[in-house]
């Protein structure tokens, strides 16, 4: 039999444009799993913002003296409530947060008999719980980012991920306030 | 973090150059369990063919037979008997080119072999397919239940802190997060359980909340959510589905035998059609996993039977070629399952478990959490009542009956035990009636553990429920350990051993009649355990940024291990190569039996049609 040269360039075109579709189309899955983990992280911070009020309501009668740690948290708070939704603005406004929060978690630790009362430890589990959530949901989000960009930047993809479409996602970057929190904490250990 | 001094930082350590990011020991597991699935598939043939072989003529028999009674009433058209010989003739092709070495071209003999295997292999995958959507349907209600598990009271704080240790988890897997639910049981475990991703339940012990902190209960959780992200259940679920598979092919040919093995088959095919509840699946599910093994009770019964009416020996003589049909394929279900499908199914597990180690690593980012938690959990014992069934989805292995005596004692023993410990707690006597056994054993070992920490009110109330249990009843006081000898024994009392060795010998063999009974799990089909040992899972860990303190024993062992093997390496090849002579001498003769039976019965049906 024999093999002409246009069924030879048939073949190689119906396999490119195989390949081509479904990179395309994984391209597309991994976009997805990006703005879902993205919106993870949002439906995280939202429950941080919901439990704040009360949180600081179960404390602030054993913690009169205290009032700029709770201004400081309702500042945060508010502040993140009000960012919009551009990533780096968005993360700036909620490392803030975390901040304050952390800042009025160690000012608890100062009142032992707060500290023992059982509403305060499970609203502070919870709270506890939300932060590791938001840490696990942002590290989910840069790992689904780094896997899509990684995907998208390679060759021969990059030749044509742009013309299709894709852009290169961001990453949620901790602040260098938190950096320095993240500096002391090792060296403690 | 003062608590962290069991992480021995001065330890082995490993240098930069044997570090594994979790990410490139997740793709290594991934890789093995490709390769390690081929061997499984390879040793499901390896079972299969001579399986096939005992089968596919048995399905004949049963055909021919039906054919025959079909035939009588109204004869069957002439091409159907072409095809039955024509079928025969393959076969005797392909039986004579194996056994007697006679050549034959290679397409009749690829058709004679496939004449020879495929009916029964197709009816052997049927069956498994059948039994993996008869059990997916229950779902996992049943084994909750034999779990007795409950609900999380969320207002507790250890309780809240699982609950939401969980949901963590799940957000940094990027997975739906399964439903929690706890067991008050005096073992630290935990185990996820299901049949696929979405059905997924993570059961956990309530002592692991109190003997973890909240970073090792973060990595032994998202080393089961990572496990079921990876879809270890479904895994899991359609291994267990084989060895069902071939508890129901036994029961299948003992059934002409036995009431015990028809009244398994009649539940089963009870459960398939009506369906009954998760319990009903559970117990059937249990009673299917069971039935592997060479057990001859049915048949003992069968041909033992002390009455020697003419019936009976009309109806021995009618099953006789079954019997051997019968006592090969159990010989050869037993064997393979054993020896070849169970330890790589076993192989296939571990390695999912190192995968779903590394899998947590990447989730916690925090490796010492789960070696910690590990190494924890390793040190007591995890046994959990109700559990056997499925030890291979604990995240330890339950089964470590050699650290501490704890098997539960029997109802009237249990209740001295309570009534004395009520009496050494101070309380009235009236209310241990009311005491559930398993707060007592909950309250006990937290007891024993401050005592082993020092606590002198500890101490004395072990010794008074020891003196009030040794007054009411000597016989049981013998059977538990007296905390003195424990104490004697922790400065090296060598008598205080010896009476502690003597205790748990006389416990062992006090309930080692309801062991026998327990061991229903799919785990115990196998010679090779299905968890790998926590030490090979620190040391991986600890490649991957685990300070685990692995204080290698430098022995001499492996000389000794080297020595017996050499020593009983050909005992060994030889044992097997005798079994694997006697199931072929028992498949040959099961043939043999069985064609002469069937021409027998063919040849009645033909005299008595032809007039």
């Amino acid at each position: 039999m024999q093999i002409s040269p246009g069924l030879i360039v048939i073949v190689i075109a119906v396999a490119l444009l195989v390949w081509i579709v479904a990179s395309f189309n994984g391209l597309v899955a991994l976009r997805n799993r990006v703005r879902n983990a993205w919106a993870e992280i949002d439906v995280q911070l939202k429950r941080r913002h919901d439990l704040i009020p009360n949180l600081v309501e179960s404390v602030r009668a054993y913690m009169q003296h205290e009032r700029s740690v709770f201004e400081s948290v309702a500042q945060a708070r508010a502040q993140a409530v009000a960012a919009g939704g551009d990533v780096l603005q968005r993360s700036a406004a909620e490392s803030m947060l975390t901040a304050a929060l952390g800042r009025l978690f160690a000012t608890v630790e100062n009142y032992p008999q707060l500290r023992a009362v059982e509403n305060v430890q499970l609203l502070q589990e919870q709270l506890t719980s939300t932060e590791n959530r938001i840490a696990f949901a942002r590290q989910f989000y840069n790992d689904e980012v780094m896997k899509y960009n990684t995907r998208q930047s390679t060759f021969p993809r990059n030749l044509f991920a742009g013309l299709m479409g894709f852009s290169q996602a961001v990453m949620f970057t901790a602040l260098d306030e938190d950096r320095a929190n993240m500096q002391v904490k090792v060296q403690s250990t | 973090m003062s608590e962290s001094a069991r992480v021995s930082v001065a330890g082995q350590r490993y240098l930069p150059r044997d570090r594994e990011s979790f990410l490139d020991a997740q793709q290594r597991n991934r890789r093995a369990t490709w390769r390690i699935s081929v061997l499984c598939v390879i040793a499901a043939v390896t079972m299969g063919v001579p399986l096939a072989l005992i089968i596919t003529p048995l399905l004949y028999g049963v055909v021919l037979i039906g054919a025959d009674v079909i035939n009588y009433f109204s004869p069957l058209p002439q091409d159907f008997w072409q095809l039955a010989s024509e079928f025969a003739r393959l076969g005797k092709v392909a039986l004579d080119a194996i056994t007697q070495h006679q050549p034959a071209d290679p397409l009749t003999l690829t058709l004679g072999l496939a004449v020879m295997l495929l009916p029964g292999i197709l009816l052997a995958v049927v069956l498994w397919l059948g039994v993996d959507l008869l059990f997916k349907r229950s779902g996992v209600g049943g084994a909750l239940l034999a779990l007795n598990a409950r609900e999380p009271n969320q207002n507790q704080l250890k309780e809240l802190q699982l609950v939401d240790v969980v949901q963590e988890m799940a957000i940094a897997a990027g997975v739906r997060p399964p439903a929690v639910m706890l067991i008050d049981s005096p073992g630290a475990n935990a185990a996820a359980i299901g049949s696929s991703a979405s059905d997924a339940r993570v059961v956990v012990s309530r002592r692991l909340l109190d003997d973890l902190r909240r970073d090792e209960l973060e990595g032994v959780l998202a080393h089961l959510i990572a496990s079921i992200g990876n879809g270890d259940l479904r895994i899991a679920f359609r291994i267990t589905a084989v060895f069902e598979t071939c508890g129901l092919l036994v029961a299948m040919v003992n059934s002409p035998f036995g009431p015990r093995s028809r009244s398994v088959l009649w539940r089963i095919i009870r459960y398939g059609l009506v369906g009954g509840g998760a319990k009903e699946a559970a117990a059937v599910a249990d009673l299917l996993a069971r039935n592997v093994g060479v057990e001859t009770d049915d048949i003992d019964q069968f041909f033992d039977s002390g009455k020697r009416s003419r019936i009976r020996s009309i109806r021995n003589f009618i099953f006789f070629p079954i019997f051997f049909t019968n006592v090969a394929m159990k010989l050869c279900l037993w064997f393979f399952s054993t020896a070849v499908l169970g330890p790589s199914v076993a192989l296939l597990w571990r390695t999912r478990q190192y995968l779903a180690d590394a899998s947590a690593v990447q989730l916690t980012r925090n490796p010492d959490g789960l070696a910690n938690g590990l190494q924890k959990l390793n040190e007591e014992p995890g046994e959990i009542p109700g559990g056997d069934w499925a030890s291979h989805l604990f995240v330890v292995s339950p089964k470590r009956s050699d650290h501490q005596v704890s098997a539960v004692p029997d109802k009237g023993h249990q209740h001295a035990l309570a009534q004395a410990w009520a009496v050494a707690s101070g309380q009235a006597s009236t209310q241990a009636d009311n005491m559930d056994f398993r707060t007592v054993q909950m309250q006990l070992a937290s007891t024993f553990r401050a005592a082993l920490a020092g606590d002198a009110q500890a101490i004395a109330r072990l010794r008074a429920a020891y003196q009030a249990v040794s007054a009411s009843d000597p016989a049981l006081a013998a059977q538990i350990p007296n905390p003195d000898d424990f104490f004697g024994a922790r400065q090296g009392d060598p008598a205080a051993i010896g009476r502690l060795r003597n205790v748990r010998r006389l416990a062992r063999d006090t309930t080692s009649g309801q062991k026998k009974d327990a061991e229903s799990s799919i785990s115990s089909v196998s010679m090779l355990g299905f968890h790998p040992s926590v030490k090979r899972r620190l040391k991986r860990l600890a490649r991957m940024g685990a300070h685990v303190d692995l204080t290698v024993q430098k022995s001499k062992a492996w000389i000794v291990v080297l020595v017996v093997s050499i020593i009983f390496a050909p005992l060994v090849l030889l044992l097997i190569a005798l079994f694997l002579l006697l199931i072929s001498m028992m498949t040959m003769a099961s043939l043999v039996f069985l064609v002469i039976w069937l021409a027998v019965i063919h040849n009645v049906f033909l005299l008595v049609g032809h007039h």
